[in-house]
Formats: structure tokens, sequence, C-alpha cells
């Protein structure tokens, strides 16, 4: 039978494929019992492979709580069983997409999930109701066009975010992209990014005033700036660090008003280093960057982050991408042009105005394309790459607003362009207005959603868009956001109504609410975060969307801002004005109280699980020592295959890959040369004899000096066999090596 | 042609004189998990999709299989995808028409459902094993008329390609006499 790993061999960069073959073997040792559960949940969590709600095997049914009996009591994760659906994570560097990824993705939502793409509030796409089997071939299929999903979710350096308008913006001060590909492809995978407690997000924007990069939310972020030096002008970046949202959200940190260009990636590596050496690892709510920021003060981890760049050995991959920084400048496929007087379809006018934006280039405009919720289908995912090779090439985007974007539209081809986008659904207005709301999974999907975001947000967007022509000007450029939980994955604190899902016992029974959270801002790169007000049922949100905005039109002053408006009213005035909205009728009387939007389960939280958003804290050592069980592991099926030169090969690997890992306890920078690592496990371990006579001082080392020192002349059967029995020795020993290293640690003072 | 991952989808008669919104299907499939309505099916979960153009509508999410109130082409229909290996095509449409009868006569439709029984459409997901080419479809072919032949044995059967473009998937429009 044909497998995609042969038919993609040629067509996939070798790294990303022996990064995919690794997590295959992973699989395959977890089934075996031969891997941790939590190191695996970890692993798959670097691979963007999330769990999803009810994969603990229970699910209330909205009579009682259901035992989902999967054919195998296998687990992914802790109390994560093997064969519920999942959620994959793709990353989007930046959003930006090309007609072959389009239709990949198309491909594989069909074949693996459920036929349709989600697109996330941070520019990735998630499939839903993915098994954990498939996900090696999707990860392939991936590779060949070009994108991975390592690091789409765990303790890792998240995808890298930038304002989608980026190098057509008429407002930036110059091209972010070229930075914002060069720090995803650093950092990814990067040795001093692997020990975070938390995840770690990282978002540029090409100027301060916009909303689009949302800067001062991410744990590190970077505002394009120019200044003149010595009669020349430099680029450089506003660098911000500890920012973030979450329960309670920081304002990032100015870290540097100008950070030269080339300092960017050291920096970053620097920063990086700081946070996996310092950051919270054993209370995760307390493990994010901006954590840390705000226990040490921004000038204490500026002077730590500066000392660490100073030592950073250099890397030729810190400015290598500077000298190239033009060279992906994007082609129009048309000339330029402009609408002169052609014929408009119906529909064309409400949506150019809302959709439409003129690039700095003449004759050329960005289209946005206003996807409900986030969703398409494979369907028209392969349409619209179809419509993409038409009007606008490679240049398509995602948003954070979960949106898509086709840019370098020849203006002229706007009426053609929606009229394609209309034969696929595809051509709503409103774009960036009141009717186009974020909102996360919540309770549709996700473990930690308390309230269905998606369900509240599907409700307010067909009552808005359903009186949308009468609604005032300044209604319609609200924007509202939704999460269905605290944690504030649909960035609710930085809109301008934003609600969040809480849950409220009332007459002896559970009922969904929504937070009202109000004064947030979207422009200023998420310039200020909203506070929660009052929580009000869902059922009820409609409501609070009304009065709100009812009365800001009635009371605006002038030109006055809505955020100004709400300062003004007062949160006392607020809270007053919607007092009434949350009383909750009995269940006799009106039972629709008692279950969420689109959903019609009486509504509990039991289904609620544990988050992976966290991801399992494993440290540095525990993945290079599942790297060498990997490794042996390996070495046994070539063993069982003949192929004894490869056995002999994977045992060396997986011994010096567990010495390696005992001497990054102590040397973290310690090179992949074999000699160096044998030599420096030689001077740390064995001649110390550190770790006593339980490991350095026994025959155990042996097995790695004598292979490392004499491989040998010709490989049977035998000489492979043994060694990789020694190996397997050689890394139980390496086991209990750590677990000494880590008494010993514990005993400290 | 061993193939685990097929779609069946039986149209709804258009001909009904009131459609069903899609969004009643909702409660519909939910009690569906509450009954685990769907013999040797773990019956999951349910998603809204009704907000896609000619999308899945509404997903009735199982181990073993997906089944939704599908609308692409602007056609309503049970879509049934098989994602795991053990059953053949036969087992497949049985399913697939299993569920179709339980809609008929679910209480909360009224009997406003009817499916055709003139036409269906078989669907391989997937493009490794069954890529869209004459090869497999006439080795696809046989199986299916066979699979059908057994489950109606009254009725004649042609098979035509809806689609030769190799991007997308085989899927075969099959005509009932």
């Amino acid at each position: 039978m044909p497998t995609w790993e042969e038919k993609l061999a040629d067509r996939i960069d070798p790294q990303l494929a022996d990064e995919i073959n690794v997590f295959e073997t992973e699989i395959q040792l977890r089934k075996q019992g031969k891997l941790d559960e939590k190191v695996f949940a970890e692993t798959r969590l670097r691979r963007g492979a999330y769990g999803q709600r009810y994969d603990n095997g229970h699910r209330n049914d909205g009579i009682r709580s259901q035992e989902l009996k999967y054919t195998t009591d296998l687990t992914k994760g802790p109390d994560t069983l093997w064969d519920a659906p999942g959620m994959q994570r793709i990353k989007i560097p930046f959003g930006g997409l090309n007609p072959d990824q389009m239709e990949t993705l198309a491909d594989l939502a069909e074949e693996y999930a459920d036929s349709v793409l989600h697109v996330t509030t941070r520019q990735d796409f998630q499939f839903h109701f993915v098994q954990i089997d498939d996900t090696p071939s999707l990860m392939r299929r991936l590779a060949a066009v070009g994108i991975t999903t390592r690091e789409a979710c765990g303790n890792s350096v998240r995808n890298v975010t930038a304002c989608p308008l980026a190098g057509v913006c008429r407002t930036e001060v110059f091209d972010v992209i070229p930075y914002a590909k060069a720090s995803a492809k650093f950092m990814l995978g990067h040795p001093d990014a692997q020990g975070f407690g938390r995840k770690f997000k990282i978002a540029f924007s090409g100027c301060e005033g916009e909303a689009c990069g949302l800067v001062n939310m991410h744990d590190l972020g970077g505002i394009a700036v120019k200044r003149i030096e010595g009669g020349k002008e430099k680029r450089g970046f506003a660098l911000y660090v500890g920012g973030g949202l979450g329960a309670v959200p920081h304002d990032a940190k100015l870290f540097d008003p100008f950070l030269p260009e080339e300092e960017l990636l050291p920096t970053t590596q620097a920063i990086a280093r700081v946070f996996a050496r310092l950051g919270e690892k054993k209370n995760r709510a307390q493990a994010r960057v901006k954590f840390l920021v705000a226990k040490l003060g921004i000038e204490e981890f500026r002077r730590l982050v500066l000392e660490e760049r100073k030592i950073l050995p250099h890397d030729p991959r810190w400015t290598s991408y500077l000298t190239n920084l033009n060279r992906d400048t994007e082609k129009p496929l048309r000339p330029p042009s402009h609408l002169n007087g052609q014929k408009r379809p119906e529909g064309f006018d409400a949506w150019y105005t809302t959709n439409v934006y003129r690039q700095k280039q003449e004759g050329y405009v960005v289209a946005s394309i206003t996807v409900p919720l986030g969703d398409l289908s494979s369907w028209q995912m392969r349409e619209l790459a179809q419509i993409a090779r038409r009007f606008s090439g490679d240049s398509v985007r995602t948003t954070v607003e979960q949106n898509m974007l086709l840019r370098w539209v020849s203006e002229a081809e706007l009426p053609a362009l929606y009229q394609e986008l209309q034969r696929i659904g595809l051509n709503e207005p409103g774009a960036g207005t009141i009717v186009d709301i974020t909102a996360c999974p919540g309770t549709d999907t996700c473990k930690l959603g308390i309230s269905s975001s998606r369900g509240l947000a599907a409700e307010l967007s067909r009552r808005l868009a359903a009186k949308s022509f009468n609604l005032d000007q300044s209604v319609k450029n609200l924007r509202i956001k939704i999460s269905g939980c605290f944690n504030s994955c649909g960035q609710h604190h930085i809109s301008d109504l934003g609600f969040y899902g809480v849950s409220r016992n009332i007459n002896n029974r559970k009922v969904p609410h929504f937070q009202v959270v109000l004064g947030g801002q979207w422009q200023n790169n998420a310039g200020a975060y909203g506070l929660a007000l009052i929580s009000i049922p869902s059922k009820r949100i409609p409501d609070v969307v009304d009065r709100i905005t009812e009365r800001y039109v009635r009371e605006r002053q002038h030109a006055e801002s809505f955020q100004s408006f709400i300062k003004r009213i007062g949160k006392r005035e607020l809270a007053r004005m919607l007092e009434d909205l949350t009383l909750v009728p009995s269940f006799e009387a009106d039972p629709s109280f008692y279950s969420d939007w689109g959903d019609p389960r009486v509504y509990t939280i039991g289904d609620m699980g544990t988050g992976e958003c966290a991801g399992e804290v494993i440290s540095v050592s525990q993945f290079e020592m599942a790297a060498a069980e990997r490794l042996v592991f390996e070495g046994q099926m070539s063993l069982d295959e003949g192929d004894f030169t490869r056995a002999d090969a994977h045992a060396y690997d997986a011994m010096l890959q567990a010495a390696r890992s005992l001497v990054k306890e102590e040397f973290m920078d310690v090179p992949n040369e074999p000699d160096r690592v044998v030599s420096e496990f030689r001077t740390r371990f064995y001649d110390t004899n550190l770790l006593g006579d339980r490991y350095a001082g026994s025959k155990f080392a042996q097995y790695l000096f004598k292979r490392h020192e004499a491989p040998p002349r010709e490989h049977t059967q035998d000489q492979a066999h043994r060694i990789v029995e020694e190996a397997q020795l050689f890394i139980e020993a390496a086991h209990a090596g750590h677990d000494i290293i880590a008494e010993r640690r514990n005993k400290l003072p | 042609m061993e193939l685990q991952r097929i779609g069946i989808k039986l149209f709804a008669d258009s001909s009904a004189p009131e459609p069903v919104p899609v969004r009643e299907f909702i409660p519909v499939f939910h009690s569906w998990i509450q009954k685990q309505a769907i013999e040797n099916h773990l019956l999951i979960d349910v998603h809204n999709y009704s907000h896609i153009h000619n999308g899945p509508g509404i997903l009735l999410v199982a181990q073993e299989g997906n089944f939704s109130i599908d609308m692409a082409d602007g056609r309503m229909g049970l879509l049934y995808y098989r994602k795991k290996s053990g059953d053949d095509i036969a087992a497949v449409l049985k399913t697939a028409l299993a569920a179709c009868k339980l809609l008929e006569s679910d209480p909360a439709l009224g009997g406003r459902l009817r499916f055709r029984t003139d036409e269906m459409l078989v669907v391989t997901n997937d493009r490794l094993l069954a890529p869209n080419d004459d090869q497999t479809f006439a080795e696809l072919k046989p199986s299916l008329d066979a699979a059908l032949k057994r489950l109606l044995p009254e009725r004649k059967f042609t098979f035509a390609r809806s689609s030769v473009n190799p991007k997308d998937r085989l899927a075969i429009q099959v005509q009932i006499g």
C-alpha cells in the first residue's frame, strides 16, 4: 500500500521529514507504553496536536454525564484518551499563504477533519475532530507545501504574527514581514526556546497607531521604527516585552525604543534564555514572561537580557537574512488600474465600503473576505485558491480577526472578484465592523470553555446584520470580541464590547453567563484593556449590546469615541443601566435561560477539562532523553530488519544523546560534535566521579567510550545486538544520573 | 481496494412542501447521542456549521464516522463519512440508510423530511489510495454495484464520475432505477 511518506519524499525538507518521522516513532512508542503520557502530551502539543473537549471520555448529554467508551484505554496525555478526536493547529507565520498551500489545507480538512478550516485569532488554522494516528500523514502533506505544525502549541514560541497589511499598508514605517519570517524561522525548534514554563508569542507591527500587530498584548513585539544615524536611515524596532491577555492582562513594557534590526534575533534569543532560566515552571498560572517581567521589573529584566546577549555565541543567522530583505518582494499579477465607471454588481457598493483597503501602491487594493466565525469549508478554500490565482497570486493572508485577505488586486478587477466571492458565499460585507465578531472556539470544542462564545457570536452577528443598514455609523465601526472563558483567546479585553464566559448558580441550577468587558482599545496595537463590568445571563447579552449602543448613539457628544463615552458615563451608571438584565427567571418559567446559545442541552460546566494550552512542563533534559529512547528504539528496529550498520549507528547516537543531556545540566551550550560531547561527559561526570558508582564510575560509561573510540570494523548481528543492549543500559543509567542531579539540587539551600 | 474513508450522501427530497431549516437538526442529533441511536457507533458531539455557505450544515461526530446535514451544491442531504476501517461499502451504505430512516421517522421533524431513492453520491475520501482517475473508478464500481444490489436487489444502478479534476476526490453519482 502506498504511503504519503514515500509519495512526498522528494518534496519535503529533510529536516521537516526527520521531525515528522520522529513524531511517528513517538506515536508508536506511546502505543507500546514505552513513552510516558506526559512526555508524549508535550511532544504532540509541540507539533500542534491538541486535545479537545470530551477527550477524557465523559460528556454531559443534557440528561446525564455519559461515559464515551472509546475502543482503547490508551491515553495521549493525562486524562486524554487516544481515540478521542482532537484539534490540530497549523502555524501560518504572519498569516501568509499561497494557493497551493490553500488547496492542501482544503484537502486535509476534508480527509482528516470535518471539511472545515478554522482561522484563529493568531493567524493559524485549526482542524477539529482529528485522530492522532492521522497526524503524521497530515503533517507530511503540509510539509510538502512548506508548512509546519511544529510548536503550534505547547510551551514554545508560537506562531509569529504580523500585520496582514504589511508591505502594502499606507501608514507603515517599513514592511515587517522579512523580520517576522526570520524570527519564525530562527526560533523554530531553537534549543534556547525548549525549556520554557509556558508559551511565548511574538508579533510585529509596521506602525504604532493602527491595531494590526497587537504588539501590546504579546510576550515580545516589535513596532517598526526608523532613525537617522550618521546621515543614513537606519531600521529598527521599538521592542516591547511582557505583554499578554489571559485572565489578568498585562501591558507590554518598552524594552528598547530603538533596537537596530541586526540586534532583533540575538536579543530575541537572549530573552528566550532568560525566560527559560528564570521563568516560573511549577505554577503555570504565573509562568508567562509577563509575570517574570513584572517580578523583576523591566530594568532588571533588561539588564539580565543584555548580559545574556553579551555572552551569546555568534550565530550568522542573526543577520544573514538582512542581505535579502528585498528578495521576496511581492509582485502583482496585473497592472494597476482604477474603478472607472464599471458596472457594479448588486451588493458590491456595501462590500466595497467595508471590505476594500487601498494599498500604498497606486491602483492596487486589498480585499477582505469576511469569514463567519472564522470557518470556511474545504470547497470554499479550494475555490478561494483558484480565485487568488486569478486576482491576487501568492499574496493571501489570514488575520487575527479570523478573516482572510487577498492583496495586490488590481482595482478595476474588484467587480469580477466580488462576483466570484459571491459564487462561493464569501461576499459578506462588514469586515472589521460590529457584525464581524471574533470568537474563540469556547464550549464547542475547547476543554476550558465555560460558555458558548461561538453560539453567542453567531446570534449577535445574525441580529446585527439584519439591522445593519439602520445602524448608526458610529456603532457600525465598533468591534465585538467574545471568549468562552477568562483566558482571552477571543481577545475580549481589546474590543469595544467584550464578553467572556462565566457560570452562575441560580435557583440551584447552573446558568451560562458572560462578563461584559468595556473600555478596551483595538487601535494603537491593542492600546488599552477593558475591564469586566457585570455578568449577564447569556440569553440577555443581545439586550446588553442594544442598550449600550443605543445609548451611545443617543448621548454621544460630537465625535466622542466609544472609549471616551464609556469613561464619561462611568461604571456605576453602566452597571445600573444593565442591572435588570441580570435577573434570571425560574427554570419552570423560562428554561431557555438554562441552556446556551446553539446548544439545546441543559447547561452544565461538568464537561470542562484540564486545559492543554499550558502544555506539560518538560525539561530540556527530558526531551533529550526521550530522543535517546527513540534512537535506541530505532536501533532495535534496524536490528530486526537486519540492517546492522544502521542499528549500530542508532545505538551510538542514542548514547551520545543521553550523555549530552547530562552535560547540558551543567553546560547549556555543549556543541553537537561527538568528540566534544564525550570529552565533556568524561570530564564532568566520569573523571570527577560526580555521580558516584551508580553511574559515572560504572561500566555503563565505558560502553560509550568504547564505541566512540573504536567504531566496529564490520557490522555483524552480534555486534549490533550488543551495542543496542549497551545503549539501552546506558540510557537507564543516564536516567538515574538525572535523578541524582535533581536530588542534589533539591537539597541545595 | 481496501478503503477506509468513504462518504455516502443521500439527498433530501426538495419537493417537500416545507423544507426543514437546517438548525432544527441540532436537537435531533443531540437526542441521538442521548440514546446512542446509531448501531455500532459511539456518538460524541454535535457541531453547528450552518453559517458556512453550502457547508457541512449540522455535524454529528462519531468515533467511527461523521454524519452531517450537508448542504454542498445547495442540495440538502445526509452525508455519512466513514473514518475507521472494519466496514465494507455495503456496511457503510447500510449505516447511511439507517441514519436516513431515523431522520425520516424522528418526531421532532414531524415527517417533513424525505430522502430521494433514485440517486446518491459516493465519495472516496482518500486521495492517496483512491485518486480521482479512471482506474480507481473502474476498480471501485463492481464492489459498489455488488453492495447496492445486496441492499436493493430489485433496483438497477448506473454510475458516473462527477468530476475528472485530479485534485478533487473521486465522487460517483449513482442513479437508481
